[in-house]
């Protein structure tokens, strides 16, 4: 049998009876039709099947296991909920799959610190949820949040719509339990603040699991503000809009969120969710601010004359809570009206400097013309963050093979314009033949070398970040879509 | 600078100068002027990057230990040994790329962060992190020591603003991480890797920072109150009702050199937005005092007090470290520490002062006890300054634990083989 080792399996029964006296009989996913689940994460184009899974529920049976994979040499990797979306979590010549979705205890709460601990595969949003009745919440926010684990976020250094006011998840955690590829377990940071020495938390967030797997983390939790106020601004033409955005920004004001959706996504979350978006506008954009009641009022004013400065012939206010919840349902599920357009979409993930946004639109534009593809954008504006969503087809073979070229294009683009590979999805083994156009070799060597201070040998996830020769995967027509 | 060639064989420090006189002229190096030399034997100032490689390259293959010097005064307080080289950029301080509607700024690490944020003034934009006495902060200096003051409660400290980094590495190496984006995940993050790295793994001569907007308007909240317990009761209830941009307390003995509170515990809170905004925040700062004596300070007055605030140091000599626990912690930990204190209450960060004259062991003893207490408040505590006479039996940093220790040194080795980069006063005799 074909092996994700690429020939024999290094998975005897031996190794196979050592890890269910550590994890048990049932947390041991050993057949072929079962682990087909796992053969690829939100990145759906390549598949490739790990050997074996394990579900450990601690992290001394994560450390077992992965001291039972070091005398073997036999890589690993490990994975959250699976909705990554740059393939983080799809196994390359690594047999072993660890899953940490059953460590999902929320560990201790701390009010007056705003701290709370969690192991690795507690959900993003339950741990908001935790504390929303008490006023707090956590600030990273990605779209896939009601599904993905805080040991995945960590990995990918995830966002959301909210980190242009709030950051990133690794503004947002303190200190992780981290046990290596050789199975030690070390506590990186603490959860005070100023931690002196090197910043180990910060190198191993967004080493999408290259450095070891994370079981627990320390995380910083934010206070909700008074008040939220979202508004809607309706344009004719995509230029205005992202001009709009830099007025903002320009005047000072910094919104929780600015999104933006062009008109093949505006027409679609139309006809899925009927929120009265015009026909004809072009581009629309959600902006949400947030802060003190007192003040709101002026700010909503200011913006909303910016956006009419700007060109939106119609700025609208959400009035209620229901309302609000009804622009951002739309935003939310963006990808999932998509889905009525075709049978099959790829979400990129590039970021240019805000004031590039035009000229990047432009240039997607005439890549879908080359590709003769179909191209929607619903991004992070605020950021620079874009997602084009390429739609396809995949039982058409030259279609698929363009829609990959066509998001290849769309990074150079970005790189062109001084932007960046991935904003927020990771590099994983999607964008990694694209990180040359990044990095010098040098850099490359640089980063390596970082990766092999916590995984000597680079059995954690390997052939991720960082392009080797001979990695190879089957690249399969997808089958499923790839996540929010 | 003029070298005394029969005293050169014997000092390597000497030797040094002449070799990479011939390497990169001798314009390039000069002699340590006031408090650099008790950080470096000799000052080298490369105008660029590739000069800088040369130098760093013949550093490693002569075995020629050298720091940032930034990196090296930061750390001259407290090292005992200086290395030969001192690198100065003070040659590099271009702006590379300033797009004040992008709100990021791409800078030669020599710039300081003084100079930086004057120009960013004229978009009415800042880089938010206010260490003591801005203009004497090269970014490099304020990357490899990690230096942040008030505002880190409401902008964060340096490793959530940097968001790119070229940096001279072993070999002469130039390598580059991040961009100027916002938000990036592409690739491993060197920024978190250098910052506060104290120049011990190469030398930073490029950042990229987000930048922000400078508040609409600004106002303080001081209040005074008797004891210690009340400041921060009344600190933690302002915080958690207002988003503040910062909150410190601070003990009678700095209140009274920053002339607030005096023979008070001070409360000192940053508040910052529209009109309305304002109005709302003074008032509630008023009902949320209590008994306490709150008074508003604005404008031009409230900007002077901030300086004073963010510079603020007292003026002796004696020891100072850095304490920092959970935030809740805070006012136990310092009451026990027993000492003069200014506080970011938020964070739970604060500076102590123990400004008399101490003897060797009695400072030691007390390095210890302090420790503990932070310790015990799972927190850490870090020395800033000491007098040269004690230095040899303080403990800098204290141990981190031995999992810690091993990757900060395989960190390290991966980075600096030859062990030349501002070696010997970082973590774990790194």
């Amino acid at each position: 049998m074909e092996t994700n080792g690429g020939g024999a399996s290094p998975i005897d029964e031996k190794l196979r009876a050592e890890l269910r006296a550590i994890v048990g009989t049932g947390a041991l996913v050993e057949r072929a039709s079962e682990l087909k689940v796992y053969e690829c994460d939100g990145w759906t184009i390549e598949k490739s099947r790990p050997d074996l899974l394990v579900m450990p529920r601690t992290a001394a049976e994560v450390s077992a296991t992965l001291k039972a994979l070091h005398k073997r040499k036999i890589a690993f990797v490990p994975r959250g909920a699976g909705t990554g979306l740059s393939g983080g979590a799809l196994p390359i010549q690594a047999p072993v799959m660890i899953c940490t979705s059953r460590m999902n205890r929320i560990l201790s709460i701390d009010l007056a610190n705003r701290r709370v601990e969690v192991e690795a595969g507690v959900v993003n949003l339950h741990v908001s949820n935790a504390v929303h009745a008490d006023g707090y919440f956590y600030a990273p926010d990605p779209s896939s949040q009601m599904a993905c684990t805080i040991g995945g976020n960590i990995a990918e250094n995830s966002g959301g719509p909210h980190t242009l006011k709030y950051g990133v998840t690794t503004n947002h955690v303190l200190a992780v339990e981290l046990v290596l590829p050789d199975g030690e377990i070390v506590e990186l940071g603490d959860p005070a603040e100023d931690r002196w020495g090197y910043d180990l938390v910060g190198a191993v967030i967004g080493a999408e699991g290259t450095a070891g797997i994370v079981t627990r983390a320390t995380l910083k939790l934010l206070r909700e503000p008074q008040t939220r106020q979202t508004l809607l601004a309706i344009f004719p033409d995509v230029e205005s809009a992202t001009r709009a955005v830099s007025a903002t920004i320009a005047a000072g004001i910094i919104p929780g969120a600015i999104e933006m959706m062009d008109r093949l996504i505006i027409r679609a979350v139309e006809a899925a969710f009927h929120l009265g978006l015009p026909d004809d506008a072009e581009a629309v954009l959600i902006i949400e601010l947030d802060g003190l009641t007192a003040g709101m009022g002026e700010r909503l004013t200011r913006v909303s004359e910016l956006m009419r400065g700007c060109g939106a012939r119609e700025v609208r206010i959400a009035r209620d809570e229901a309302e609000r919840a009804n622009i951002w349902k739309g935003r939310k599920r963006a990808f999932g009206a998509v889905g009525r357009l075709a049978p099959n979409y790829a979400t990129q993930d590039g970021v240019v400097p805000r004031t590039k946004l035009p000229q990047i639109l432009r240039a997607i534009a005439s890549i879908a013309e080359r590709h003769r593809l179909r191209i929607g954008n619903v991004f992070h504006a605020g950021d620079g963050n874009i997602h084009p969503i390429v739609l396809y087809d995949e039982r058409d073979a030259d279609e698929v093979r363009r829609a990959i070229e066509a998001g290849r294009d769309i990074l150079r683009a970005c790189v062109q314009l001084g932007g960046s590979l991935s904003g927020e999805h990771g590099i994983g083994a999607e964008k990694i033949q694209e990180m040359p156009l990044l990095f010098s070799p040098d850099d490359l060597m640089v980063m390596t070398e970082l990766r092999r201070v916590f995984d000597p040998e680079q059995r954690s996830n390997p052939n991720k970040i960082i392009p080797t020769p001979g990695a190879c995967v089957e690249v399969a027509a997808p089958h499923r879509q790839a996540a929010l | 600078m003029r070298l005394e060639p029969e005293t050169e064989a014997r000092n390597p420090a000497l030797r040094a100068a002449t070799e990479l006189s011939a390497l990169v002229g001798a314009d390039r190096l000069r002699t340590p002027e006031g408090r650099e030399a008790l950080a470096a034997d000799v000052i080298v100032e490369p105008h660029n990057a590739d000069e800088l490689s040369a130098i760093v390259f013949k550093c490693e293959v002569d075995g020629i230990p050298l720091a940032p010097l930034g990196g090296a005064r930061t750390l001259c307080e407290l090292r005992r040994t200086h290395v030969t080289l001192g690198v100065s950029l003070a040659r590099m301080t271009r702006i590379i790329d300033y797009e004040p509607d992008d709100m990021t700024v791409t800078v030669e690490a020599g710039l300081t962060l003084g100079a930086l944020n004057q120009t960013l003034a004229a978009h009415r934009q800042h880089l938010p992190l206010d260490p003591p006495d801005p203009p004497s902060v090269a970014l490099g200096a304020l990357i490899g020591a990690a230096k942040a003051g008030p505002l880190r409660l409401s902008e964060g400290a340096v490793r959530d603003l940097l968001i790119g980094v070229r940096f001279v590495g072993h070999g002469g190496r130039i390598v580059r991480a991040g961009g100027r984006v916002v938000k990036n995940v592409t690739g491993y993050d060197l920024m978190k890797v250098m910052t506060g790295s104290h120049g011990t793994l190469g030398i930073v001569i490029e950042a990229s920072f987000k930048v922000r907007p400078m508040p609409e308007r600004y106002t303080m909240a001081v209040l005074s109150c008797r004891d210690a317990a009340a400041a921060f009761e009344a600190a933690a209830r302002a915080h958690d009702a207002l988003p503040l941009i910062h909150i410190e307390v601070t003990s009678p003995g700095v209140a009274q050199n920053l002339g607030v509170a005096p023979d008070q515990f001070g409360v000192i809170a940053g508040l910052c937005g529209n009109r309305s905004e304002i109005d709302y925040q003074c008032e509630r700062m008023r009902w949320l005092c209590g008994d306490a004596k709150c008074e508003i300070v604005q404008l031009a007055s409230a900007l002077r007090l901030y300086q004073r605030l963010r510079d603020f140091t007292l003026p002796v000599a004696g020891l100072s470290a850095r304490i920092a626990t959970l935030p809740a912690s805070l006012a136990q930990s310092l009451q026990d520490c027993g000492a003069e204190f200014c506080a970011h209450a938020g964070c739970g960060v604060a500076e102590l002062f123990m400004p008399g004259e101490l003897g060797a062991e009695e400072a030691a003893t007390l390095v210890a006890r302090w420790r503990a207490i932070a310790i015990g408040a799972r927190g850490h505590l870090r020395l800033l300054s000491a007098p040269p006479a004690l230095r040899a039996g303080l403990d800098f940093f204290g141990a981190p634990s031995g999992g810690v220790l091993a990757l900060s040194r395989r960190l390290k080795a991966a980075f600096d083989p030859s062990g030349v980069f501002n070696p010997g006063c970082f973590i774990g005799g790194i």
